[in-house]
Order: structure tokens, then sequence, then C-alpha cells
């Protein structure tokens, strides 16, 4: 499969093997993230006003889900500041290793049974079924940033490496999820180079640089799901055998194997969030919203009874009884378990729930991306005209093209998750038709999205 | 080396962290400092959460202020009719400035001119000008005694009712009656003590006026009263009562605007009101009522049914402005008058 190696460019290669990144990005993105929360504690309690709202839920939501994940999978992690005090505490240095990559930590090995994603799935649901709140009240949703880093600072300190984005970031877990199909990887050149170097410095750490914050070791990485891009390893290797690559879309759903059902329940509540916020936040049903705002009354229970259970039990459900039958009309998917194969089909949710994901995201974003403007000029809403834009008027952006856009977004998400689908049942060595009711729900569910968007 | 690079990255990473907020707070520190000015921030929340804040202002004699006024929640308005200060919109999360000079020394309130809310009304703050020679003498914007309170009005006392006229009076057939009315009919301060209905009988005692039908009456009453106004205090009138009182009364003066609709319970405060706000068509109760008693309800509220006070925010032409708005339910007027 053709792939473009990037770091055979020698200034990229030079830029990403510099102690200096990803120190750089960092601070670049750091006062942004202190002004946010700032803003989110301190000013105008309006949330358009607000740059901790605007800035964080409009733009940095739109750059994520709408740029850096379907074009680059995981980047942003190398750019988040969230984790980057913690980091900084627990290297005791900024720039340069100390002591071949030593970690200041109480050296906690993060708990076996804690391994993977679930916790941040856990997390995720939390932020969610919460959303209406921490999306629209400044407090809150300074609070909850300043929480995330001190949960980042503090994991630092007791545990090995970077735990919270690997186990605990709600946001990165997504992130991973959906890097999977971003046309951008980090992998070794040669595996057997790996096997044969003794020192495993891209793992361990050298007088280069730190073993892999994200605890994994580059010769194994299969997928982009927990390869945060940081470039320690780009940096560490000393056998130039790491390279960051252009790839084909979705290169990591081709395969079967390694796939989990931790990551396939994050592929669930993804895609099912997506359609709650769809109905929710940007529906036309004011009731809905009010309930889901009305954090503590009788009706908010009712909300987060329903919304928790779609999440985890009555969509995984559906797509279950899917599976079933395709395992039913499948010669050889009868061989595999049902749980083997629930899995397996669950990751055909991944083009969709990031189609679906993207296609809310436009419906919300270029209308009120224009906020930007006002509060870039006056983040904390005290009356500053910074830049000369605190009067800029909300004008919502080509709203009559987002339908336009949306169709085709959710369309190629279906389509993908149709190939995935079947990709899966093939990768068993099972005719197609095992696939056609995963094809069925997905279809169903596209439809739904495409009711929500434009019906 | 090292050690270079790791002290500079430690420098940006703490100017970011510290230097960051100190900016900003610095900023709005020295933004409060404008040289001639007295900057006061004036926050506006919904009554329910606070009202003004600060509910009081003091000022000097003479200086020169800035009001930043924010409004966190909904949309407010700002208005100390006293000053000429009017803000029609203050929108959450907008701040608006507004500069006054305190040219007068006395008490004048300011309101929220928008129904922010169940108990709007109770919005209301107090700006002190204050003399600093002599802190204590602090009178009042409004000087003289109300015409209620001079002519002594019992303002909840039961009203005598009238037999309503078939037709609403009308100027128009008033005036093509064609009879000389006595001149004082045209004074409003004259008119103000009665009743429609006393001056309706004091015309039917005229014997120059005999033979005429009561509606001719009534008729010729609204002819009189029409030339005691001029459009601008009909336009002021109109204004004002959309702005305070069509919420509750409507805008048609029938009494179910949409805060009224609500009543008993449109206040927090009261809930267990058993009547809502005056119907202003019922023109047997409007013309029972004199300007003096119109103008001393509006003027105190109350009336068992939470109704708030204007006195303290209406001018003196303001108040008869909507009084004449009030009288104007119970009358066809002509149509060049009509704003």
């Amino acid at each position: 499969m053709a792939r473009v190696e990037l770091t055979r460019y020698p200034f990229l290669k030079g830029l990403l093997r510099s102690r200096w990144l990803p120190w750089a990005f960092m601070v670049i993105t750091l006062p942004f993230f202190v002004l946010a929360i700032l803003a989110s504690l301190f000013g105008t309690p309006a949330g358009n006003r607000n740059f901790g709202i605007v800035f964080v839920w409009i733009v940095w939501w739109a750059l994520v889900i709408l740029l850096f994940v379907p074009a680059a999978g995981r980047l942003w992690c190398a750019l988040c500041p969230i984790p980057a005090p913690g980091e900084w505490l627990q290297r005791r240095a900024f720039i340069n290793p100390r002591l071949k990559g030593k970690l200041y930590t109480l050296g906690w090995k993060w708990p076996k049974r804690l391994n993977g994603m679930w916790l941040q799935n856990a997390a995720f649901l939390g932020v969610a079924l919460f959303s209406a709140v921490i999306l629209t009240t400044p407090s809150v949703s300074g609070w909850v940033l300043a929480a995330f880093m001190l949960v980042a600072v503090a994991s630092s300190l007791a545990y090995e490496r970077r735990v919270f984005c690997r186990y605990l970031c709600p946001v990165g877990g997504f992130i991973g999820l959906y890097a999977q199909l971003a046309p951008l990887e980090l992998r070794v050149k040669d595996r057997a180079v790996c096997a044969a170097h003794k020192e495993k410095s891209c793992y361990i750490g050298s007088e280069s640089g730190y073993g892999c914050p994200w605890l994994v070791f580059p010769a194994a990485l299969q997928k982009n799901n927990y390869c945060g891009l940081c470039t320690e390893c780009l940096k560490t290797c000393p056998l130039d055998n790491v390279a960051l690559l252009v790839r084909p879309l979705g290169a990591d759903l081709q395969a079967v194997q390694g796939r989990r059902m931790d990551e396939a329940y994050k592929g669930f509540i993804m895609l099912t969030c997506a359609l709650v916020y769809s109905l929710v936040l940007t529906g036309p049903w004011a009731v809905l919203k009010e309930t889901a705002f009305a954090v503590g009354s009788p009706s908010w229970f009712v909300y987060a009874l329903v919304f928790l259970s779609a999440n985890l039990v009555g969509v995984p459900g559906a797509f279950l009884l899917c599976v079933w039958l395709g395992r039913r009309w499948g010669d050889k998917s009868a061989q595999l378990s049902l749980r083997r194969l629930f899995v397996d089909y669950a990751y055909a949710l991944v083009p969709l729930g990031l189609a679906a994901w993207g296609a809310f995201s436009l419906s919300f974003v270029l209308v009120n991306f224009s906020y930007a403007w006002p509060v870039l000029s006056d983040p904390l809403g005290w009356g500053w005209n910074l830049f000369g834009t605190a009067g800029w008027k909300w004008t919502p952006y080509l709203p009559g093209l987002i339908p336009y856009l949306q169709v085709p977004v959710i369309l190629v998400g279906l389509v993908g998750a149709i190939g995935v689908a079947l990709g899966t049942a093939s990768g068993h060595k099972s005719q197609p038709k095992a696939a056609l009711p995963v094809v069925a729900f997905c279809a169903a569910f596209g439809l739904a999205l495409l009711w929500l968007c434009v019906g | 080396m090292h050690m270079k690079s790791e002290r500079f990255a430690l420098g940006v990473v703490l100017l970011v962290l510290l230097g960051l907020p100190g900016l900003v707070f610095g900023y709005q520190k020295w933004r409060s400092t404008i040289p001639g000015l007295r900057v006061i921030d004036l926050v506006g929340y919904a009554p329910a959460a606070g009202g003004w804040q600060p509910e009081n202002i003091r000022v000097n004699l003479g200086e020169r202020v800035l009001l930043r006024i924010y409004a966190p929640d909904v949309v407010h308005g700002f208005a100390v009719p006293a000053l000429g200060l009017d803000v029609p919109e203050i929108y959450p999360g907008k701040v608006v400035e507004v500069v006054f000079t305190a040219s007068q020394v006395g008490r004048f309130p300011f309101a929220c001119t928008r129904w922010c809310s169940q108990d709007h009304w109770r919005m209301r703050g107090e700006i002190e000008v204050v003399d600093p020679k002599d802190p204590d003498a602090l009178p009042t914007h409004r000087s003289e005694q109300p015409v209620y309170q001079q002519l002594g009005i019992d303002l909840d006392a039961m009203r005598i009712h009238v037999d309503p006229p078939e037709l609403l009076p009308s100027a128009a057939r008033g005036r093509e009656i064609g009879v000389e009315l006595p001149p004082e009919m045209a004074d409003p301060t004259w008119v103000r003590p009665y009743a429609p209905v006393e001056i309706f009988d004091q015309l039917r005692a005229d014997r120059a006026l005999t033979g005429l039908s009561d509606q001719q009456f009534w008729d010729l009453l609204a002819y009189a009263w029409e030339g005691t106004l001029t459009r601008q205090s009909m336009e002021t009138g109109q204004k004002l009562y959309a702005r305070d009182c069509a919420a509750c009364h409507g805008e048609s003066g029938r009494g179910y605007g949409p805060a009224g609709r609500e009543l008993p319970g449109m206040s927090a405060m009261h809930p267990g009101m058993e009547t809502g706000p005056a119907d202003f068509t019922d023109i047997t109760k409007l013309f029972s009522a004199s300007d003096a008693l119109l103008q001393g309800k509006v003027l105190r509220g109350g009336m068992g049914i939470g109704m708030p006070e204007w006195g303290s925010l209406y001018t003196d032409e303001e108040m008869w402005a909507v009084v004449a708005h009030l009288r104007s339910f119970g009358y066809e007027l002509s149509r060049e008058l009509l704003p």
C-alpha cells in the first residue's frame, strides 16, 4: 500500500527530532488554555461573549473534529497544553531530558485492570451527560477544564508517563478512535531493526529523549489509537528507524486483528452521542434542550437515564441484534463468537461516527463561528476592544450551504462504514451477506442523521 | 547550553502562567483609571439574582462619571429619568458605557427598563449626588407634593361607577355638536381633580346646553379633553406605557399583558394576589377616576396586586403623559393627535 515518508525530507525530520518540539507547540496553545480558564471563571457568564466558551467549544472543537482528526489524527494531542505542566513537573525539565529520560514521579504503576479506554469512555459519557451545561455555562466549563489539568498534573506526579492522556482524557479517547481514519501515521520502518536493538531507547528513554510518554512500544504500533505524535521516539531512535508517513485514509481499519471491546464501545458512545447532540442541542425541540440543561430536576434524571441507556445498552443492543442476524446468515461467521463479531463489526461505526460528528459540528460551527471575533477583542466580556472587533455582529456563515456540506459528509461516512463492515466480513472469510444487517444498521443511522440535518 | 535553553523555556512558561493572568487583571485595572473620570462598574442581574449591583451609587457634585453597565444574565435596560440617561438595551456579555456629570445634588432613582423577569420592576437603584461640603443635604428630585396628595385623595377608596355611554365618547362627534365649552375645560390643571363623570354632570347642569343627549355630553367631554393634549405628550405617554405598563395591562389596556395574564402570582413576592391588572377599557371605572387619582396610583403603585411604583422614575411631564395615555383608552381621539 502506497505510503509517503515525510521524514525523508531533512528539514521536516530535523524539526521533528528537535528537542524544542513539542514544547514549542505547547507554549503556543497554553496561553489560549490559560485565557480560556480565566475567562470562564472570571469573565461574563454570557457564554457567547466569553472566550472560554467560544474558543473552546466552537473554535477548538471545529479545529479538532473538522480539521485535525480527519487530516492528522492525533496531531492535536501533540499540541494539547493540558498534560504539559504535569509532564514538565514529572521531567523536571522542559526541553532536554535529565539522566537518560528519568522521570520524577511516585513511580506508581497504572493498574492493569484499568487499561484500555474504559475510563475514557466513562469520562466522555460524564462530560456528555452534562454537556448542555458545560458547553454553555462559562464557570462550569472553566472548572471542568481546570479539573482536566489538575488530574493530568496529579496523575503525572503519581504515575509513570502520560497516563492521563493514555487512559483518562475523554477527548483523547475519541481522537484516538477516529485517528484510525487519518492519512498520517508514525511507524517504525523495519521491525527487525527494532527487534535487534537491545537498548529499546524508544521505550526506555535515552540521553536524546524520553521513553514513549504514551506507554507504547513503537515497534508494536499497528494503529494510530495510542500514538500521540509527540515525536519522542523519532528523537530517541539511534538507528533512524522511525518515520512519519502519509498513508491511505482509514488504513488502520483494514485489518480485523487487534480490535477491542473498549474501543468498540467508544464507537457506540460517540455515534450515539452525535445523534443525541443533534437531537438535543441543535434540533428544534426546545423541551429536550431545557431538560438536558435542568440538571438535578426530575425530568433531567429521566433524560440521564435515557441518555445512558441509549449509549450503553440501546444502541449496542440493537447492533448486537444485527450482528447476531449476520452470524446466522454468514457461513464462516458462525464459527466466531458473538462477542468477537460484535467487537469486530463495531469498527464500522468509526467512519460513520466521525461523519456524524462532522455533520453535527458543521451545523453549529458555521452558524456560531462569528462569535469568535468579538471575544478575540473582549475575551472576558469586560468591555474591551483590543483588536477593534468587539462590536462585530453575530453572522451565520454560509447557512444555506450547511446541508450541502453535511449530506456528503454523512454519505462519505456511510460509504466508509459499509466498506469497513464488508471488509470485516471478508477478514472473517465470510460472505458479504454476513455484514448486511450491520450495513442496514449503519444505513438506518445515516438516514436518521440525514433527517436531522436536512430532513 | 542545556541549562540556558531550560532557563529560557522556564521563563516563557512562567510568563504564560503568571504573566497572562497579571496582564488580564492589570489591564482591566488600568482601564478603570481614566483621568478626569470616575469609573463605576454597574452590574444588572434579574431581581431574583440580586438586581443592580451596586444598588446605591454615591458620587460627588461636579464629578464626571463613567458607568460601565454589564448585564450578565438577560437583556436589561437602564434609565435615570431625572438625569436624562436612557440605555434601552444591554445585552448579556456586552458592556455599555454611559458618561454623565453629577451637576445637581439629589437622589436620582434608576431602573431597568426591559421586562427582564417576573420581578423586573424591583430592579431599581439610586444615584446619590452629594456636595462634599454638605453631604447630608440630599433632596429628592421631586420636591412638590403630588396633586393627589394635595387634594387628599384616598387612592384605595371605592369609587362611584357611572352608567356608560352607548358609544365610546368621540372627540370628532363632540366637535360637530358645535357648542362653546367653558374655557377652563381646556386647562389640564383644571381638569385633573375631577373625574370625567363629575365634569359630565357639570356640563349636563349647564342650562346653555339643555337639549343634548347623554351621549352628546360624553362626546363633548371627549372633545374638551382632547383640547388639553399635545401630540408630543401623547407620544411620550404611549412610549412609556409600552415600556412600563403594557407587559401587565396589555397593549390594548385590557389587563391581559403577557405578565398580567400570569396573575395572581406575577410577583414571587406576592404569590397570593387575587386580582390582576386594571382593565382601562372598562370605562365605568375609568370615568369615575380623576387624572389626579390615576396619577396617584401610577405614582404609588401597590393596589394589593404588587403594582410597581413609578413615582420615583417619572418626571411630572412623563407622569401626566402616562395618565393621558390611560385616559385615551376611554375616548375616540382625532387621528392627528394619535402617535
